[in-house]
């Protein structure tokens, strides 16, 4: 009774959750008429389906297709390279070292980074070099002064883990716009960085990189650490067990965590549509462009829809087998 | 090979000593064991010589170096986890080798390094699996291939067989004893289990909450126990410990039994006329029924037959005891039943102190 409770439910959200993707699917295969007459459902019932929409897509009549596709995909996979490197690394650190920072000595940091750039400004520096300066100055000073027994609280992992995350709490819109500034500026100063692959990919990986470090940092912690110990003991470097023995470990905790990854930044609107504007245009861009392409052709838009979420649909059978395998969670042993 | 020693090592983990003061010299090819209860600083004090716990004070030596701020690579230990912490997607073969191959060694002393240890362990048969697919007695011997490959100082070993079976337990704690003689290294080996303690020593140390309580080889800590935690620790079943008082030839139980005490026995303990002592005798320094002068009479309340023994559990004056009788003494629950006490064996403890005296 209960069972079978449950079971109803669970197909409803199926099909809330699928209806949608029926839904675009048939529907670009429907010709306008089907379309604009009203809703139909079934193809070869309601309307006689045709590849119209399909033939259109692929030959470029409605914008190259091809292009978005590939920049989506190198901007996606060389993010996702990345923040997964980095974002690993930084975990490991998180879950084997024991970090203390002096909320004092961070305080200082950021005063003498803002401080040290007006200053150095003012003194006639140019505006990358005073930046440049400033940050030296300020990481120096407050490496420092962590060393001293400052007063007030002494922040340890958890809290550099929070700190991490906090930055993908905030509205990303605040984000972006600081990000769109901050690249024109760069690009003010000689070194072009909108509407490029390194800008897309750079701030595509620090966009990622919280989630990495955290996801990551609970496949790290649930390994045992007596292995790396057995290791450390044999007089094997740390870089050394942590490309040999530790990655080898957590590789299906990485995977899963890459193929998430990829999936926020293949999915990703917001700072691309602040930051590309035609050659390293995303799909997603793309998409929405296709709407006021020719106005509101439904037909085109859910084959192009189809075509951008293929890849996805692809990675999620994917992690689905890979969970199932087990591979993801009891991996180790 | 080489001595290892510790001199005032502390350990404090905050606010928390969890070693008081350690001072402990273990010789070139020694075997020693760490035994004591549960939390008692055992794994800490093991992982201190390895260099994976930073010592809080004092210092440690290994051969003629001072290692106390080595890292553990550089000890020249090999360490035994309880774990195994074997390398999970590594062949046995990689799993022995990795080291060495980290270390730069040659392929050819490499694999005659692996050869040589999967011959020592038996483990020929099982060189190309991996650890998943290996029993617990086999993984624990790969675990100790990958140990002696490395030719260490001195070998350190956490717990390595308490995740087996009693049985394999026995056999490789046999298999351990002849590794140690034929390799003739330096040994410090960690456990909980007296019986193997005793086993495998060459000297034992007995460990309580951070604190040695005796340092000795096997048969002294069992004949001449310095305390009262050390003669209750060593020995199955435990040593029995009654409250009596000491009057001259005797003792006298709280009930009022008074137990004869040989000469020589009575003679050491003169100076100690009329006090209140804790009298020990272990289980097996009893018999059933009256065999010699001091007899008492046990109610017992529980036999537990054994086969080549039985034991007799029961009150005396107010205290649990255990006595160890002939299989076939006849006796049963609730029936008062005569048991003789060999007081040449006896111990004798001070009521406040627990010091044997
Ligand atoms: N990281 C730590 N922080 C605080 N206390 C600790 C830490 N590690 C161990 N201790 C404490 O130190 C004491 C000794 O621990 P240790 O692991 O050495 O015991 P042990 O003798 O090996 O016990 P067991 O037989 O259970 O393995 C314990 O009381 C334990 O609670
Ligand atoms: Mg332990």
């Amino acid at each position: 009774m209960k069972r079978g409770a449950v079971f109803l439910l669970c197909l409803a959200w199926l099909f809330v959750t699928l209806f949608p993707i029926y839904w675009a699917l048939v529907t670009s295969f429907k010709p306008p008429p089907a379309v604009n007459g009203g809703p139909t459902y079934l193809p070869w019932i309601d309307f006689q389906p045709t590849l119209q929409a399909w033939i259109d897509a692929f030959s470029g009549i409605r914008g190259d297709f091809v292009r978005p596709f590939v920049n989506s995909t190198l901007i996606g996979l060389s993010a996702t390279v990345l923040a997964v490197a980095f974002g690993s690394m930084a975990a490991y650190a998180l879950v084997r070292y024991t970090f203390r920072v002096r909320l004092l000595a961070g305080v200082l940091f950021a005063l003498l980074g803002i401080g040290g750039f007006l200053l150095f400004r003012d003194l006639g520096l140019s505006r990358a070099d005073s930046l440049g300066a400033a940050f030296v100055l300020a990481l120096a000073a407050s490496i420092l002064a962590n060393r001293l027994p400052l007063p007030g609280p002494v922040l340890g992992n958890n809290d550099v883990v929070f700190w991490f995350l906090s930055q993908r709490m905030f509205p990303p819109i605040v984000t972006a716009f600081a990000l769109y500034l901050l690249y024109s500026e760069i690009g003010r100063e000689g070194v072009k960085a909108l509407d490029t692959f390194w800008g897309m990919t750079f701030c595509y990986t620090a966009f990622s990189l919280p989630i990495v470090v955290w996801l990551m940092r609970d496949f790290f912690q649930a390994l045992p650490v007596e292995i790396e110990e057995a290791a450390l003991v044999d007089d094997v470097p740390r870089i050394r067990i942590f490309l040999e023995i530790v990655v080898p470990m957590a590789r299906p905790g990485i995977v899963a965590t890459a193929m998430i990854t990829l999936g926020f930044v293949w999915n990703e609107f917001l700072f691309a549509l602040l930051l590309t504007t035609s050659d390293w245009q995303t799909l997603p861009i793309f998409l929405s462009g296709q709407n006021s392409y020719r106005g509101d052709e439904w037909w085109a838009i859910s084959a192009a829809a189809m075509i951008a979420i293929a890849p996805m649909m692809v990675m999620a059978v994917l992690l689905a087998r890979l969970m199932r395998s087990g591979l993801v969670l009891g991996g180790i042993r | 090979m080489a001595r290892v020693s510790l001199k005032g090592v502390v350990k404090r983990y905050g606010a928390a000593t969890v070693i008081p003061r350690l001072d402990l010299d273990i010789e070139d090819r020694e075997f020693v064991v760490l035994v004591g209860p549960s939390g008692c600083g055992k794994t800490t004090t093991l992982r201190m010589i390895a260099g994976l716990e930073p010592v809080s004070e004092g210092t440690i030596r290994i051969g003629d170096r001072d290692v106390t701020d080595l890292r553990p690579g550089l000890r020249n230990c090999s360490m035994v986890f309880q774990s195994y912490a074997l390398y999970p997607h590594m062949t046995v073969r990689d799993n022995i080798g990795y080291g060495m191959r980290v270390r730069g060694e040659s392929r050819a002393r490499i694999e005659s390094k692996i050869a040589e240890a999967a011959r020592i362990l038996g483990l020929e048969p099982y060189l190309d699996r991996r650890p998943k697919h290996l029993s617990g007695g086999q993984r624990q011997r790969v675990a100790i291939g990958r140990a002696i490959v490395r030719n260490p100082d001195v070998f350190l070993f956490d717990e390595p067989l308490s995740n087996l079976d009693a049985k394999l337990r026995i056999e490789m704690r046999t298999e351990i004893k002849n590794l140690h003689r034929r390799l003739e290294s330096t040994v410090v080996y960690v456990t909980h289990d007296q019986v193997e303690a005793m086993t495998l020593a060459d000297r034992v140390v007995v460990m309580n909450s951070g604190v040695i309580e005796q340092i000795a080889d096997p048969i002294t800590l069992y004949e001449k126990p310095a305390n009262m935690f050390v003669a209750a620790f060593i020995g199955a079943p435990s040593m029995n410990f009654l409250a009596v008082r000491l009057t001259g030839d005797a003792v006298e139980l709280a009930d009022g039994t008074r137990l004869p005490v040989p000469q020589e026995r009575a003679a050491a303990l003169a100076g100690f006329n009329g006090r209140s002592v804790m009298l020990g005798l272990r289980p097996e320094h009893m018999a059933g029924g009256e065999k010699g002068p001091a007899v008492v009479t046990l109610v017992p309340r529980t036999i537990e037959p054994l086969g080549p023994h039985t034991l007799v559990i029961g009150e005396l004056a107010g205290t649990r005891i255990t006595a160890q009788v002939d299989a076939r003494f006849p006796c049963r629950p609730d029936e008062p039943t005569r048991i003789t006490f060999d007081m040449n064996q006896m111990h004798v403890f001070d009521r406040e102190t627990g010091k044997t005296l």
